[in-house]
């Protein structure tokens, strides 16, 4: 059953200028993207810089508003609810930001700062707000002695492992994690992932997973998103990304990383030129600048979403006209 | 550990502590502060800085006079009043009431002091001969006789009242005979008054507007904009001279007392904090962390006074500084346009009183040096301190 649900969700920034400070230009952030997110699911988000993949993380938690589209959360609509009635909601989603250095407050203690959540939502009476606290620490792995202390006498990863203490102080159901482990040393990283993975198994998490690191992703996730310019591109589950992979764009994202095994590695040739601007995107498909296998019918229409395989949807003309995985068409 | 331990063992406070010259200066902040308080409590009585002391123009101990001084000096203080006092009918009572700052008359009979005085005046007669004072041995030997004499009429002095009457001579009186030392002194009390509370309002109403407007953005913020554009457009000292006069003319009650300064200060000083909080506001706006504090639910308010106001709390104590010595430089400049302070000293009107008079052309410089060696060390100590802090606050300077 779908715990989140979006659908056609669209942010334009507008750019403001010249005279009389008017909208000269719109900065095309996300172009209705929909997907839903299961129970218990990890769903990965992957794209390059620039892509919209954080754009779309803090439209959900309603750090912004949407253009258009609809966020629903257990079958509510939220997309446009007020503050109180955003509230419930606020204590099942919650949000790990991508730098720890940022992401806790410098003139509070790293105990006040969960605390703070504890007692505003009511989680832990007054008087076990400190057992509570020590508790969530012990689950995340940072010493329950250093909760007094402030954010600059941590490591950026027990600083993470904070933020995360932080955002499981009320109990969430559902984690959006914006490129958690990306700010991090790679050995690093692989513990607050670890980290993740037991409070995941252990408080039956959903978790939608933001990252540009497709190697995380793998390791991580159930399903992935790929996004472009604002546009899913493809949309897959995690059993075998190399193989699976239809969109140029995935396979190319595949051919940058570095793979050990050098039987697996790829010979896709690495991507040129660059990302088209987010103000005016082009008309038709917006990977076809860099596309090897670009047509023209590319450069005039964009290309659906269609369903390939269960739970596979590609978006790209030449990929869906390919005979061989079996298309919707013929099914 | 403690707060306060916190606070100093901070890296900010380390390096303000490694600035000798900071060191220094806040230890002459500290001293100016400790005067303030205490004459606050009362230390100093009214009648210190406000009576008359001694004669009017005098040096003060450190510059010795000349003759013609000196017979005017023994001349008009005591004497005059005790033979005035002498000739009345109720002679005890009249005696009794005689006073010059701390001094007094003599505790002797009445027919004594009478002899006293005929001498004194019998001495005062032959010297009245000479016509010049300075150059002649034998008028300078009777001129202290003369003064001799007339001492004898005083009562000795001691303890506590011989230090505040030599204090009080210490630096010279001005032409009213009042104690430059003790207005000097005083003046620090008004203008640290004046300093700190248009300091705390001016740092108050800017961080608030300033942390608004930024946060909250939309028409808050073209209000607060808007006001301080309009604030700033107008000269600064202009505006304070129309709100000081309006106050000045009103007739109202309040003319007397610091509140017109007060008003005229706290109207145009926020503008400069409002202005850097709202930036880094907007900046800090974007930070994870408050953007952690949104995705929890937390209003707005406590949003703004839990996670962005306390990290914009460097500023405020940079910009309180800078307000500080602003407001205190202000203030003399308004007294000296005699729009400022009135019925208390201040270095302004101490300025103002030594120009007006002519003193300071035919050499009585006193008056107005002392005001300005303590405003002048007062203000270096300050601009030392706020840029020693902003150095301190700077992440970019080790």
């Amino acid at each position: 059953m779908a715990l989140l649900e979006v659908e056609n969700l669209v942010k334009h920034f507008p750019v403001r200028g010249g005279l009389m400070n008017r909208v000269i230009k719109q900065v095309h952030a996300v172009n209705g993207v929909s997907f839903s997110v299961d129970k218990g699911e990890i769903v990965g988000i992957v794209g390059e810089s620039g892509c919209g993949k954080s754009t779309l993380g803090k439209l959900i938690v309603r750090l912004l508003e949407a253009t258009a589209g609809a966020v629903k959360f257990d079958g509510h609509d939220i997309t446009h609810s007020s503050p109180s009635a955003l509230l419930p909601f606020r204590r099942r989603m919650q949000m790990i930001f991508q730098d720890p250095h940022a992401s806790l407050n410098p003139r509070m203690t790293v105990g006040a700062a969960v605390r703070e959540v504890l007692a505003f939502h009511q989680i832990a009476a007054r008087g076990e707000l400190n057992t509570k606290l020590d508790e969530l620490f012990t689950q995340v792995g940072v010493n329950t002695d250093s909760k007094e202390k402030y954010p600059h006498e941590f490591s950026g990863g027990q600083k993470q492992r904070v933020g995360i203490a932080r955002a499981l102080a009320v109990n969430p159901e559902f984690i959006i994690a914006d490129e958690p482990v990306s700010a991090l040393d790679v050995s690093i990283q692989a513990q607050v992932l670890n980290v993740l993975m037991d409070l995941k198994a252990e408080f039956n998490l959903t978790m939608l997973f933001i990252s540009h690191d497709l190697k995380v992703i793998d390791h991580f996730c159930d399903r992935m998103l790929v996004m472009y310019l604002g546009f899913v591109v493809e949309e897959m589950p995690c059993q075998d990304i190399h193989a699976d992979a239809l969109h140029p764009y995935t396979r190319a994202l595949l051919g940058a990383n570095p793979v050990s095994d050098p039987d697996k590695r790829s010979e896709l040739t690495v991507l040129e030129g660059e990302v088209p601007s987010p103000y005016n995107p082009p008309q038709g498909c917006p990977f076809a600048t860099r596309c090897d296998l670009v047509t023209d019918q590319c450069r005039q229409e964009m290309p659906p979403l269609v369903e390939l395989d269960a739970g596979h949807r590609v978006a790209c003309w030449e990929v869906n006209k390919t005979p061989e995985p079996i298309t919707a068409a013929e099914v | 550990m403690s707060k306060l331990q916190r606070i100093l063992n901070s890296r900010e406070a380390r390096k303000l502590f490694r600035d000798k010259i900071a060191v220094v200066a806040l230890v002459l902040i500290a001293g100016y502060l400790l005067i303030a308080l205490l004459l606050m409590c009362g230390v100093l009585p009214p009648k210190a800085y406000a009576d008359v002391v001694g004669p009017s123009n005098s040096r003060g101990l450190f510059l010795s006079e000349n003759a013609e001084k000196r017979y005017e000096i023994a001349r008009t203080a005591m004497l005059g009043k005790v033979k005035r006092a002498l000739q009345r009918e109720d002679v005890e009572v009249a005696l009794d009431e005689v006073h010059l700052g701390w001094l007094r008359v003599a505790e002797k009979p009445p027919e004594e002091l009478k002899s006293i005085v005929e001498e004194s005046l019998e001495l005062q007669r032959q010297l009245k001969a000479f016509e010049r004072l300075d150059d002649d041995p034998d008028a300078k030997a009777l001129l202290t006789a003369f003064e001799q004499k007339t001492n004898q009429l005083v009562a000795p002095l001691s303890g506590a009242d011989y230090f505040m009457h030599n204090a009080a001579l210490l630096l010279g009186t001005d032409a009213q005979g009042r104690s430059i030392l003790f207005r000097a002194l005083y003046s620090i009390k008004v203008a640290i008054q004046i300093g700190v509370v248009t300091a705390l309002v001016c740092v108050l109403i800017g961080a608030l507007l300033g942390s608004a407007a930024g946060y909250f953005g939309g028409w808050v913020d073209y209000v607060v904009v808007w006001l301080y554009t309009t604030f700033s457009s107008i000269p600064n000292l202009v505006l304070l001279v129309i709100i000081a006069y309006a106050f000045t003319t009103s007739g109202s009650d309040a003319k007397d007392t610091l509140l017109p300064v007060y008003i005229a200060f706290c109207a145009t000083f926020w503008i400069g904090t409002c202005r850097v909080v709202r930036g880094e506001t907007l900046k800090l706006k974007q930070m994870e962390y408050v953007q952690a504090a949104k995705t929890a639910g937390f209003g707005s308010f406590r949003v703004l006074f839990r996670h962005i106001l306390p990290n914009t709390s460097h500023l405020m104590l940079i910009n309180f500084s800078l307000l500080l010595i602003g407001a205190i430089k202000s203030e003399v400049i308004l007294s000296y346009l005699g729009l400022g302070v009135k019925g208390q000293p201040s270095w302004g009107l101490m300025i103002r009183d030594a120009g007006n008079n002519g003193d300071v052309m035919t050499g009585f410089f006193w008056q107005i040096g002392t005001a300005t060696a303590f405003m002048f060390v007062l203000v270096l100590a300050f601009n030392i301190l706020s840029d020693a802090l902003q150095d301190a606050f700077d992440p970019k300077h080790l």
